[in-house]
């Protein structure tokens, strides 16, 4: 699953530009923490953890489950509410996701790839 | 290492100031100076709070513009940034100083204005606020500060049985108390269906289960204990600072609801102090939403994890309640301009346990706990002062 990724990583790791790029390309990429198996979805210079630099960058499932969500109705500046925004458990990593569907805590949901907004590219899950 | 103590605080009102940042400091930090008996020669530095000043008002080299103000040009200043948290930072900073013997005396204030007196509407405040989310991996997503807490609120309700009543319960307490502040930003109670019959902000809270956007300054003057007993004032002991951080984004926590950097906080301020949740009498804490009260009042040992919203709902953590929990009316009521909130909790306590808190009064108040959190939970303050004895 992970063989094809090397076009996403500078000089063997994944930073901020591999990732979005990944997400460009509708594929949500992470890192896994070989040393306390902690996994991520928001890539690091280090491990969160225990602070290792040795991180394996892997693609996360797009099968997940609702963590925690909410529907924002005052939105910042450029945002059109109402919107839903969730905490999605995807394998062993938590993202930070917009969701286009009602959603309680515990609902599988399914990665559905980027979507824009002003602030930047946000993975979807529906 | 010397003992650091509080020997002058000083506030304003909370809520819209037209006032410039320098008029609205020196409202604070004057009477600040007054109350410890102070004079600008006798004060050594300046350890300042302020957040969104860049942001909201294109001000990036405050603290000397604010000492230069109050008189004190020339002391080192020094500006604190760490979102909600920062004041409390900049306190913990010079009880540090002040502990090592670096200074005598240290003005901590706090100045923010947050209010659309700024000129800044809901909507560009909103996006402001949520400069303290991750930019990459959660700004993108349109989360906003609400919408933060509702994230870790409606984890605790899926858990525990937190209900959105109990939430708005706290929101009533909160107003009660603030009513009894002279400078609170609402001096108004509410009523439980009043919260629920708000609009939403973010689920589960309502407009009334959150602070408002407020303009405000906070100062309190820290003195080493041999300094402060030379002065003529009525000095409270800071007994233990706690300062501890949490994983950012919200995602990497390990558990976003129990609100980790709070218990390690929490935990060294206790040890400092020499005293455990049980010997606290009234609390100060960061309820910015009516769940992120909920959530602290068990990270901070006051309740059972699980047993916050029941304990509002019951009205455990109402003065006169067991544990009186934000008797000031909290960020919820009393207001919360960024920067001051830190400090502005800690002039709350110094009068509680000098025993000038008036209407507000937690009886018997010997040790006061303040909780300042920063950001998305990942930033906390913890602070325990003792009455002089």
């Amino acid at each position: 699953m992970t063989s094809d990724l090397g076009q996403y990583l500078s000089d063997g790791e994944l930073g901020v530009d591999g990732w979005t790029a990944a997400l460009e390309d509708d594929r949500l990429l992470g890192q896994a923490c070989p040393d306390c198996e902690h996994v991520t979805a928001a890539p690091k210079a280090a491990c969160a953890r225990c602070g290792s630099r040795d991180l394996d960058p892997v693609e996360l499932p797009e099968e997940g489950t609702v963590y925690s969500a909410t529907r924002v109705e005052v939105a910042p500046e450029g945002f059109a509410a109402p919107y839903t925004v969730a905490l999605v458990t995807v394998g062993d990593a938590r993202v930070t996701a917009r969701i286009d569907a009602d959603v309680e805590i515990g609902d599988d949901v399914r990665f559905q790839g980027a979507t824009e907004s002003p602030e930047g590219l946000t993975p979807l899950f529906g | 290492m010397r003992e650091a103590t509080i020997a002058g605080a000083g506030m304003t009102r909370f809520g819209v100031h037209e006032s410039t940042l320098p008029e609205l400091f020196a409202d604070a930090a004057l009477p600040a100076m007054d109350d410890a008996g102070v004079e600008a020669a006798d004060i050594d530095a300046l350890y300042l709070g302020n957040t969104m000043g860049g942001q909201i008002e294109g001000e990036s080299h405050l603290a000397p513009t604010l000492a230069s103000h109050v008189g004190l040009a020339g002391v080192p200043c020094q500006r604190f940034e760490d979102a909600c948290a920062t004041s409390s930072n900049a306190f913990k900073h010079a009880v540090r100083a002040v502990e090592a013997g670096h200074h005598d005396a240290v003005l901590v204030g706090g100045v923010e204005r947050c209010s659309a007196a700024t000129g800044r509407e809901t909507d560009e405040m909103t996006r402001i606020f949520a400069s303290a989310a991750h930019g990459t991996y959660e700004r993108p997503t349109g989360l906003t500060f609400p919408g933060v807490f509702a994230l870790l609120t409606k984890r605790h309700m899926h858990e525990y049985g937190t209900t959105e009543e109990q939430l708005a319960e706290v929101a009533v307490k909160n107003h009660y108390h603030g009513s009894l502040n002279p400078r609170a930003h609402f001096g108004k109670e509410t009523t439980v269906e009043e919260v629920l019959e708000g609009p939403i902000v973010a689920d589960p809270f309502h407009l009334h289960d959150c602070c408002p956007f407020s303009d405000g300054a906070a100062a309190v003057v820290v003195a080493s204990a041999e300094v402060a007993a030379e002065l003529d004032c009525d000095l409270v002991p800071v007994a233990g600072v706690g300062h501890a951080t949490d994983v950012v984004p919200i995602a990497d926590k390990a558990h976003p609801s129990v609100t980790r950097s709070a218990r390690d906080a929490a935990s060294q301020a206790y040890e400092t102090a020499r005293i455990g949740p049980d010997d606290v009498d009234v609390v100060e804490l960061h309820d910015c939403f009516t769940g992120a009260e909920v959530l602290a009042t068990e990270a901070l040992g006051l309740v059972e994890d699980g047993q916050g919203g029941p304990a509002a709902a019951a009205g455990r953590t109402s003065l006169g309640g067991e544990i009186p929990v934000n008797p000031s009316g909290g960020l919820k009521a009393k207001g919360h301009p960024l920067g001051a909130t830190g400090v502005a909790q800690l002039v709350e306590l110094t009068e509680q346990l000098r025993g000038d808190a008036g209407d507000r009064q937690v009886e018997d108040a010997d040790v006061g706990l303040a909780h300042n959190l920063g950001g998305d939970a990942a930033t906390t303050v913890v602070t325990v002062l003792e009455a002089a004895r």
